[in-house]
C-alpha cells in the first residue's frame, strides 16, 4: 500500500503550477513600497461595502425566488426557472454595460421614451447589477436544498394550526440556512473577483484598482493590492468551506397549489428582476443592432475568442485528468485537488498581473497565446476538475477491475471502460471552461497577443471609447453563448458549480 | 469619456465604415504637407502601440492606410497612453521589445519613453515637415488639442469669464467637469507643475464647491450647452464638433491666459524599431490628408505646416499657453492623489 | 492447480487475512463463508491481484505471485464474478460477454446455456438483477478463466431468485469444468452449493473440509455456531461415549477433549414431548417456521438448549416438558470453556 498512486506525480507538478501566480504575486509585491495607505482603506471599504449589499440584495432576491421556484407548481414551471436563474450565466459586465448606457441623462431610456432616467452607477449601481447577476447562486444551492427538505414538515406545522408562512419562516427557512449562506458566499466571491462590473460603473474596487496600477505598470503595487484582495477572498473561501451543505435525508417535497392570480401576483413581482437582468441588455444591444448595424465587428473577434477557449477547454480538461484522478486515489491527492481550486478564487485581473511579471521573465511567452491559455487554465481548471471527478466518482471501480480479470491492460481497461465512461464529464467540464473562458475579460486585455481582439475585449474597447452601439453583435453573441451555457448547466448532468461548494464541507 | 460619441456615434457613421484616401480627402489640398500618392508603399509587419481615446478617429485613419497597404500587416495594442508608455519602458527594463511604433494622445506619455531613451532617432526630412516649435529628434506630434472653457453663451457673457483660470476657484459659476478623463488629469498635473500641489489642491477643493461630474468631456460639452452648469472644462475640440452638428449651439469657447487653463497638448508617434518601414509609417500620419482629415472630421490642430487648422478656432497664435515641458506630464500619479484626497475622483 | 500458501493481507497496520493455506482441485467449488468483515472478500482481491499481499504466494499454473513479484490481474487468467454484477454500461449483452473475445462462440454458447441469447443487445441498465447476474456468469465462463472467484454473487438478488440461480451458477462451473472460490456469508449457500467449504474467522481459515464435516464435526465453537443453530451440553466424554443429563451418544473428540466436555447438540438432534412426569425442562419461547418448530428450552440443569420438532407438536411458553438426545450419530465434543 505504500506504492504512489500512478496520477500523483502529474496531479502534483499541476498542483504547483496553480500556486505558481501566488508565487509571483509575492515575489513582486516584495518590492512593493507602500503597504497599505489612506487610499487603499478606501478600496478596502468599497469593496468589503460592494461584498456586503450583493450579498443583502443576492439573498433578498435568491430566497423568495428560490421558495417560488422549488414549492409553487404553476403552468411553464421550467421555463420561469431557465429565465430566472439565467442571470447566472450571463457576464455581469454584459448588465453593467446595458444598464449604464440604459439609465442616467442622455441614456438610451431618456432618448427612446423622453423620460428622464436617474444614472445608475457608483456602489449602489455596482451592488444592483452585483445582487442582479449573483442572486442566482442563492436561489439554486437554497432550492436545491429545499427540494431535498422533506416537505411534511411544513404540513406537520400547518397540521399543528401555524399559517403557511410562519411555517416557512420558522421550519423550513432555519433548515436551509447553510444553503444560502452557502450560495451567499459564491455571489460574495463573484463581487470580491469581478472586474468588468465595478470599473464599467465607476467604483473603486481592488480590481478596478489593481487594472488602474497595472496601466501604470506599478506592477508591484498591483501585486500587493491583489495579495491583500487574495487574503480576502481567501477568507470567505475559507468561511465557505465551514458551511457544509445541508444533509437532510430526501423526503418528499412540498408542492404549493396557488390559485391563478396568486401565481401570477408572485410572476409579476419575480419580472422586475428577469426584465433588468436579462431582458434589459437583450433589448439594448437589439435596439443598437437596429440602429447601427453591425458596423466595426468583425468575425474575427468570436472566431478568436472561441479559438483561444477551444484550447483552454482542452488543455484544461487533459490537467484535470490527473488531478481529478489523484483526488479520488487518496489524501494527498485530495489535497492536490484543493490547490488547483486555488485558481477559481484568483480572480482574472490578478491571475493577469501574475502572468504578465512572469512573461517579462519569460520573454518567449510575453504576449502569447499561450500565456492566455494557461491564464484561462489555471482560472478554470477547478470547473473541469470538478466535472471530470463527479462522473469519475460516479464510476464504479468495480468495472475497472472487471475489465482487468477479463484480461485487460491497464491501459485497455482505461480507454474502454473509464474513458468512455466519464467522457459525458469531460465533455461538460470543457463545455464550461470554453465558456468562461470566452466570457473572460480583465486576463484577456492584459494578456492577449497584440491585436488579438475577443469578444470581451472588443466589448471593453467599444466602452472605452464611447462606441456603444458597437457592442450589440458581441454582446449578442455573448449572451447566446451564455445561454447555451445555461442549458448545460440546468441539463443536470453538471453541477459542478455547486459540487464544488459543497464538498468543501468534507 | 462615455457618452461624448453619442453624437460621434451617429455623426461619424458614415465615415466609420471606409475612407478612401484620395478621392474623399484631397480636396483638402494644401501646399506644404506631403501627399499620400508621393509615399513610397508600406510592406512588412508592423506592430503599433495605440494610445486611445480619439479610438474612433484614428481608427479611422488606420484602416484607411492599412486599405491602401495591402501588404502591411499592422498589428495594434490598444491601452490607455500612459498604461502603453508604462508597457514599453517595463518591457524594455526585461529585456524585451514588442511594439515598432507608440502612438500616444499626450505629450506626456511620449515622454516617459523618450526621457528612457528608447526612441529612435527621425529623419530631419520627417521633422522638418511640421511647424517650427514642434520639431523633436525622438519623435514627433501628430496633431494639437487646447484645454478650453465652454460657456452656455445664454447664461453667461464671455466677459464675466476671468482669464486665470486659478480665479474659477473663487467665482460663483457653475461649473461642468470630467475629473475622471485623461486630458482633465493632464490639465491638472500641469497646474500642479506650475502652480504646486497646495495650490491645486485649494483649487480643486474651491471648484469643487460648484461643480457639477460628468463622465467625460463631450458630456460637460452637452450639458453646457443645454444649460445645466454655465460653464466647463474641457479639450476644444468637444465643442467643435458639438456645434458642427448643431450649429446654433448655446455654447463658445473662452481661453485663459499663459496657465494650465489653455494647455495645448499634442499626440505624438515614436519609432522603437530601426529601419524604414515605421518612419514610412510615420510619414502616412503626416500627410496632407491625414493630417486634414484629422483637422477637418476631429476639429483637431493640424501640426505640419500648410494644413488649415479646424474651422471655429482662433489662430493659434493668439493663443497664450503656459510654457511648460509637455513630457513632464506623465508624472501623473502625484495628480491623482491629491485629487482623490480632496474628493474629486 | 490454484495453490495458495501462508498469505496474508495487510491493511495498513491491520492484519485482514493471516496465513491462508488452499490448494483447490481441476473442477471443485470451494465455498469460503464467514460473517461481514472476516476478510472474505480480501482475499477474493488478492487471489485476483486487484490488491497487493503482504505475505506468502498464490500459485496458478505458469505464474506465482509473491508480495515481491505482483502478477497483473490481466496475466492471471482468473475470472471474477461481482457481487453488483460490475457490467459495462455503456456496452450491449453481448458486447459485455464478448469483452475481450475475438472468437465469439463462446459467448452465444454460454448466453444460449444461460438463457440469455434474446437480450444479446440490450444494455445492463435495461436488465433484472437475475439477468445481469447471468450476463456477468457468461461474460467471466466466455473468457475461459483457468478458475474463477464470486464474490457473493447472489447477495444482491431476491431470495426466490436466489434459490434457483444458486444451482444454475453451480451448473455452469461444473459444466465449465473450471475451479472455483465462491464467497457467501449465507451458510445455506455455502453448504448445499460447495464441494468443500472454509469457514473464516477474522481473517483465519478456521475450518476447511467438506460440507458434512465441517456441519457435523466443527473445528471451533464458532464454525458450529455460524454453521447452525448450535446448543452445547454438558457432558462427561469417556471412551467415545458421551454422558449427559439427558441421555447418551457417541462422541467425538475436537481438539483431543476428554472428561468434562461439552457436546455440540444441533436442533435435530433432539426429541422435545409434553410430559408432565418426567419433564426436564421448561419451554422458554416458540418459533412457528411453517414445516416445523423450533424451540428454545432450558434444561433444570440451567442450560439452554434448541430443539426442532414437526409442526404438530405445539407447545406453549412456560409449559414443562422432556427433552431427550435422540441421534445416533457422534457429536462433537469441545472441551469446557474457560
Amino acid at each position: 500500500m505504500t506504492r504512489w498512486p500512478k496520477p500523483y506525480p502529474l496531479a502534483f507538478l499541476i498542483a504547483v503550477l496553480a500556486l505558481l501566480p501566488v508565487g509571483v504575486l509575492i515575489e513582486l509585491a516584495a518590492d512593493s513600497a507602500s503597504l497599505f495607505d489612506s487610499h487603499n482603506l478606501r478600496v478596502l471599504g468599497n469593496t468589503l461595502a460592494l461584498m456586503v449589499l450583493t450579498i443583502i440584495g443576492a439573498v433578498l432576491i435568491g430566497v423568495p425566488l428560490a421558495l417560488f421556484t422549488a414549492y409553487v407548481q404553476l403552468p411553464f414551471k421550467r421555463l420561469w426557472l431557465i429565465l430566472l436563474a439565467a442571470p447566472l450565466a450571463l457576464p455581469s459586465y454584459i448588465g453593467a454595460f446595458a444598464m449604464y448606457f440604459s439609465f442616467g441623462r442622455g441614456g438610451e431610456i431618456e432618448s427612446l421614451t423622453g423620460i428622464p432616467m436617474f444614472s445608475v452607477s457608483g456602489l449602489w449601481g455596482t451592488a444592483l447589477v452585483m445582487s442582479l447577476y449573483t442572486y442566482p447562486f442563492v436561489m439554486m444551492t437554497t432550492r436545491a436544498s429545499l427540494l431535498s427538505l422533506d416537505g411534511s414538515l411544513i404540513n406537520a406545522a400547518r397540521l399543528l394550526g401555524q399559517s403557511l408562512w410562519v411555517s416557512l419562516w420558522r421550519v423550513v427557512l432555519p433548515r436551509v440556512r447553510t444553503s444560502i449562506a452557502a450560495g451567499a458566499l459564491l455571489a460574495a466571491l463573484y463581487a470580491l473577483s469581478d472586474f468588468g462590473t465595478p470599473a464599467i460603473m465607476g467604483l473603486d474596487t481592488f480590481t478596478r484598482v489593481i487594472f488602474v496600477e497595472y496601466n501604470a505598470f506599478g506592477l508591484s503595487q498591483a501585486a500587493m493590492l491583489s495579495l491583500q484582495l487574495m487574503v480576502i477572498v481567501a477568507l470567505v473561501l475559507f468561511l465557505e468551506s465551514r458551511v457544509a451543505g445541508a444533509s437532510e435525508r430526501p423526503g418528499k417535497h412540498l408542492l404549493l397549489w396557488p390559485s391563478r392570480w396568486q401565481y401570477s401576483a408572485m410572476l409579476v413581482a419575480a419580472m422586475p428582476v428577469v426584465l433588468l437582468a436579462v431582458v434589459l441588455p437583450l433589448a439594448v444591444f437589439m435596439t443598437w443592432l437596429a440602429r447601427e448595424g453591425t458596423g466595426g465587428f468583425e468575425w474575427q473577434f468570436a472566431w478568436n475568442s472561441a479559438y483561444a477557449s477551444v484550447l483552454a477547454a482542452i488543455v484544461a480538461i487533459i490537467c484535470a485528468l490527473p488531478v481529478a484522478y489523484a483526488a479520488l486515489a487518496g489524501k494527498a491527492g485530495r489535497l492536490m485537488e484543493r490547490i488547483t481550486y486555488f485558481g477559481f478564487g484568483v480572480p482574472g485581473i490578478v491571475m493577469g498581473t501574475a502572468l504578465v511579471y512572469l512573461g517579462l521573465q519569460l520573454p518567449m511567452l510575453y504576449q502569447t497565446l499561450a500565456l492566455l491559455v494557461v491564464a484561462y487554465v489555471l482560472r478554470f481548471l477547478p470547473l473541469a476538475v470538478g466535472s471530470v471527478r463527479t462522473t469519475a466518482e460516479k464510476l464504479d471501480s468495480g468495472l475497472v477491475n472487471a475489465a482487468r480479470v477479463l484480461g485487460a491492460s491497464p491501459r485497455e481497461a482505461y480507454l474502454r471502460i473509464t474513458l468512455p465512461l466519464t467522457l459525458r464529464g469531460m465533455v461538460a467540464g470543457a463545455a464550461l471552461v470554453f465558456l468562461e473562458a470566452m466570457r473572460e475579460l480583465p486576463a484577456t486585455l492584459m494578456l492577449g497577443p497584440t491585436g488579438y481582439e475577443t469578444l470581451a475585449t472588443y466589448m471593453w474597447r467599444v466602452y472605452e471609447a464611447g462606441y456603444f452601439g458597437r457592442a450589440a453583435v458581441p454582446g449578442l453573441l455573448l449572451v447566446l453563448l451564455s445561454g447555451i451555457g445555461l442549458m448545460l448547466m440546468l441539463s443536470g448532468e453538471r453541477r459542478a458549480e455547486f459540487t464544488l461548494s459543497e464538498d468543501g464541507g468534507r | 469619456m462615455h457618452r461624448r460619441t453619442f453624437l460621434q456615434g451617429l455623426g461619424a457613421a458614415a465615415v466609420f465604415g471606409s475612407m478612401p484616401f484620395a478621392s474623399r480627402l484631397s480636396w483638402a489640398a494644401s501646399p506644404g504637407a506631403v501627399s499620400v500618392d508621393s509615399l513610397p508603399p508600406l510592406v512588412g509587419d508592423l506592430t503599433l502601440y495605440l494610445g486611445r481615446g480619439e479610438g474612433g478617429l484614428y481608427e479611422n485613419v488606420l484602416e484607411a492606410i492599412q486599405k491602401r497597404n495591402p501588404k502591411l500587416n499592422l498589428r495594434i495594442r490598444r491601452g490607455g497612453s500612459a498604461a502603453l508608455a508604462n508597457t514599453i519602458v517595463a518591457e524594455a527594463k526585461a529585456g524585451v521589445k514588442r511594439a515598432d511604433l507608440f502612438w500616444a494622445v499626450d505629450t506626456g506619455s511620449v515622454g516617459l519613453v523618450t526621457d528612457q531613451q528608447l526612441a529612435k532617432p527621425l529623419p530631419s526630412d520627417l521633422t522638418g515637415q511640421l511647424k517650427s516649435g514642434f520639431q523633436y529628434p525622438g519623435w514627433t506630434p501628430v496633431t494639437g488639442r487646447v484645454r478650453t472653457l465652454p460657456y452656455n453663451t445664454e447664461r453667461v457673457q464671455p466677459d464675466a469669464i476671468p482669464d486665470d483660470i486659478m480665479a474659477l476657484a473663487d467665482s460663483d459659476l457653475a461649473i461642468g467637469w470630467a475629473p475622471a478623463y485623461a486630458s482633465f488629469q493632464s490639465f491638472v498635473t500641469a497646474m500642479r507643475l506650475l502652480e504646486g500641489n497646495k495650490a491645486t489642491a485649494n483649487w480643486l477643493r474651491g471648484v469643487n464647491r460648484n461643480a457639477k461630474k460628468y463622465a467625460g468631456e463631450l458630456g460637460v460639452v452637452m450639458g453646457v450647452e443645454r444649460g445645466e452648469v454655465d460653464l466647463g472644462f474641457a479639450n476644444h475640440y468637444y465643442t467643435l464638433r458639438l456645434k458642427s452638428g448643431k450649429p446654433d449651439a448655446n455654447v463658445d469657447l473662452a481661453f485663459t491666459k499663459n496657465d494650465a487653463g489653455c494647455l495645448v497638448n499634442a499626440s505624438g508617434i515614436l519609432a522603437l524599431s530601426d529601419g524604414d518601414l515605421p518612419v514610412n509609417f510615420m510619414r502616412y500620419l503626416l500627410s496632407r490628408e491625414v493630417q486634414s482629415y484629422l483637422a477637418t472630421e476631429a476639429y483637431e490642430i493640424p501640426l505640419v505646416e500648410g494644413v488649415a487648422p479646424p474651422q471655429g478656432l482662433p489662430a493659434m497664435d493668439t493663443l497664450s499657453p503656459p510654457d511648460i515641458d509637455l513630457r513632464k506630464l506623465a508624472d501623473l500619479r502625484p495628480t491623482l492623489n491629491i485629487m482623490r484626497d480632496v474628493g474629486v475622483l | 492447480m490454484l495453490k495458495v500458501s501462508n498469505l496474508c493481507v495487510n491493511y495498513g497496520a491491520t492484519r485482514v487475512v493471516d496465513n491462508l493455506n488452499i490448494e483447490l482441485d481441476h473442477d471443485e467449488i470451494l465455498m469460503l463463508v464467514g460473517p461481514t468483515g472476516c476478510g472474505k472478500t480480501t482475499i477474493l482481491q488478492a487471489l485476483a491481484g486487484l490488491i497487493p499481499i503482504s505475505d506468502g504466494a498464490i500459485e496458478l499454473g505458469r505464474w506465482r505471485a509473491t508480495p515481491q513479484k505482483m502478477v497483473p490481474p490481466e496475466k492471471r487468467h482468473v475470472g471474477m464474478v461481482f457481487q453488483d454484477f460490475a457490467l459495462f454500461p455503456h456496452m450491449t449483452v453481448a458486447d459485455n460477454v464478448c469483452f475481450r473475445l475475438k472468437d465469439t462462440s463462446l459467448a452465444d454458447h454460454w448466453l444460449e446455456l444461460l438463457g440469455m441469447e434474446q437480450f444479446r443487445d440490450a444494455k445492463p441498465g435495461q436488465l433484472s438483477g437475475g439477468q445481469k447476474q447471468r450476463v456477468a456468469l457468461a461474460r467471466t465462463l466466455a473468457h475461459e478463466p483457468a478458475f474463477v472467484l464470486l464474490d457473493e454473487p447472489l447477495s444482491n438478488l431476491d431470495a426466490a431468485l436466489k434459490d434457483s440461480l444458486r444451482w444454475e451458477i453451480r451448473g455452469a462451473l461444473k459444466e465449465a469444468g473450471v475451479p472455483a472460490i465462491w464467497v457467501t456469508h449465507d451458510q445455506e449457500e455455502a453448504l448445499s452449493v460447495g464441494d468443500r467449504v472454509g469457514i473464516l474467522n477474522k481473517g483465519v481459515l478456521d475450518q476447511i473440509d467438506t460440507p458434512e464435516t465441517c456441519y457435523a464435526t466443527p473445528a471451533s465453537r464458532f464454525v458450529a455456531r455460524f454453521l447452525g443453530e448450535a446448543s452445547f451440553l454438558p457432558a462427561v466424554l469417556h471412551d467415545g461415549n458421551a454422558k449427559t443429563d439427558i441421555g447418551e451418544v457417541p462422541g467425538t473428540p475436537v481438539n483431543g477433549a476428554s472428561g468434562a466436555v461439552d457436546i455440540l447438540v444441533r436442533p435435530d438432534d433432539l426429541s422435545l414431548v409434553s410430559h408432565s412426569d418426567a419433564a426436564n425442562s421448561t419451554v422458554d419461547w416458540e418459533r412457528y417456521e411453517g414445516e416445523s418448530r423450533l424451540y428454545a428450552v432450558t434444561l433444570d440443569n440451567g442450560t439452554q438448549m434448541k430443539v426442532r420438532v414437526s409442526h404438530e407438536n405445539a407447545l406453549q411458553p412456560g409449559e414443562r416438558a422432556k427433552l431427550e438426545l435422540t441421534t445416533t450419530h457422534p457429536l462433537a465434543a469441545f472441551a469446557k470453556e474457560a
